[in-house]
């Protein structure tokens, strides 16, 4: 199993969507996906499930990881697709924002995952790089970087980067597979040459050649609580998130990122 | 007007993710370490409480400790350590990194403040200092941090309560250091810090 966390400095850039819609893609080309609301907002559970409220999950795991994975995961209507939500314990406290604190939790959970046959573990994890979302990134195999396309979310990419840098001495291993543009705006000048100023600043590996256009069919997608393929009129979006997939799965294969949690 | 651009640097910027596209080396790449296989990276265990004593008025492990004569405990606590006592410290804190150092095979030795502020630094491993100290703090109460960072590197963080505050001493070692090793350590550390 392959675990990549969903990272970001900045909160609204687009994460939840993209872990939902890139989890919902990869499990339509036939891997088994496991899509982990880290997030203590829960956005995840709140838009895929009515009930996500009620169900335990992530961190009610880190509170208590006697729980059985059997009670955290759901699976969805697609066969290959099984979500764990962020549970009851979601305001728990994610300890003090201190990194560290949940390591072993998290590794385990990751283990105990992988032992469930899932060919990809996606985690949707809260803003910002300390506490939980740090002990994510120090256990995870890989992580992309949703960067909304407008100047003040670019802005905040060196601090994002200088955390990274960091938090890789505790996880050698970790595959930074890219930075995605979200939310651009082809139409609107800032978003433009935001973009394009991104393109000039990274280098070119580390950014992913398919963008994910402001679109309000991801609203609607949310509001029924859907992948925005599901929808009617969503194939062109659906597409953008195939196409990334493929540069995702052809980037772990150039990379040859090795499962660290492998059950025995 | 680029919108961008004049708010950070772009050659700090591509040099971090250029970083960030570079595989880490292992700090000791060296011996294999038979109890962990290719896919371990890494654990965090906290040892039992290392309750930080009173400044010793003799050295009861002087028997494995260079004699230091121990003059009363400072009045005030000083936040941090000024310009003129911090060189006097750092040179007896030579003392007892060399008593580190061939004591207990402590290599790559650095000492922080409760900022996480370099005091000393060997270790040419400056991105361990943040680590360092967060991981430091998220323990004092517990006590001393020690985390496999290689087959045959751990970093053992020592926090300590000093006359000069709170410091964070880290060392590389082979093992785990056992808590009556970690206890000696910091009873050391704090008498070095304690003397004017």
């Amino acid at each position: 199993m392959i675990s990549i966390a969903i990272v970001s400095q900045k909160g609204g850039v687009g994460k939840t969507t993209l872990s939902v819609n890139l989890a919902h893609a990869f499990a339509r080309a036939g891997l088994n996906t496991l899509l982990v609301d880290a997030d203590p907002q829960g956005s995840v559970g709140l838009s895929l499930t009515r009930q996500s409220r009620l169900l335990s999950g992530f961190y009610d795991f880190l509170a208590d990881p006697s729980i059985p994975m059997e009670r955290l995961i759901v699976p969805t209507r697609l066969e290959t697709f099984s979500l764990v939500a962020a549970g009851t314990a979601s305001d728990y406290d994610a300890g003090n924002g201190t990194t560290g604190a949940h390591l072993a939790r998290v590794r385990t959970f990751l283990f105990n995952a992988s032992t469930r046959r899932y060919d990809i573990c996606l985690i949707d994890t809260a803003a910002g790089l300390f506490g939980v979302t740090n002990d994510i990134i120090s256990s995870a195999d890989a992580i992309i970087i949703p960067q909304q396309a407008e100047p003040l979310g670019i802005r905040s990419l060196p601090k994002l980067l200088e955390g990274l840098n960091r938090l890789r001495i505790t996880n050698p291993r970790l595959n930074v597979l890219g930075v995605c543009l979200t939310m651009l705006q082809q139409n609107l000048i800032e978003s433009a040459e935001a973009a394009s100023a991104l393109r000039h600043l990274l280098p070119e590996e580390m950014l992913f050649q398919t963008s994910i256009h402001r679109d309000e069919i991801f609203i609607r997608a949310s509001a029924k609580g859907l992948p925005v393929g599901v929808l009617e009129n969503g194939k062109n979006a659906e597409t953008a998130f195939d196409s990334l997939r493929a540069e995702i799965l052809s980037k772990l294969a150039k990379s040859r990122v090795t499962a660290t949690y492998q059950p025995h | 007007m680029d919108p961008v651009n004049p708010w950070l640097d772009p050659a700090a910027v591509r040099h971090l993710a250029e970083q960030l596209l570079r595989p880490v080396a292992p700090a000791h790449p060296s011996t294999a370490d038979p109890g962990f296989d290719d896919s371990f990276i890494g654990f965090i265990s906290a040892e039992v409480a290392t309750p930080a004593p009173e400044p010793p008025v003799s050295a009861p492990f002087s028997a494995t400790l260079p004699t230091l004569s121990v003059p009363p405990p400072p009045q005030a606590i000083q936040p941090t350590i000024s310009a003129p006592s911090r060189t006097k410290f750092l040179q007896r804190f030579y003392t007892f990194r060399d008593w580190l150092a061939k004591n207990h095979q402590a290599t790559d030795i650095f000492l922080l403040d409760r900022e996480g502020k370099v005091i000393f630094d060997e270790s040419d491993h400056g991105r361990f200092h943040f680590m360092a100290k967060n991981l430091a703090c998220s323990t004092r109460a517990v006590g001393n941090v020690h985390i496999k960072i290689g087959p045959s590197a751990i970093l053992e963080l020592i926090p300590c309560e000093t006359s000069y505050g709170y410091i964070v001493l880290g060392a590389m070692v082979a093992d785990a250091l056992p808590a009556a090793q970690i206890d000696t350590i910091t009873k050391f550390l704090i008498q070095t810090a304690s003397l004017t």
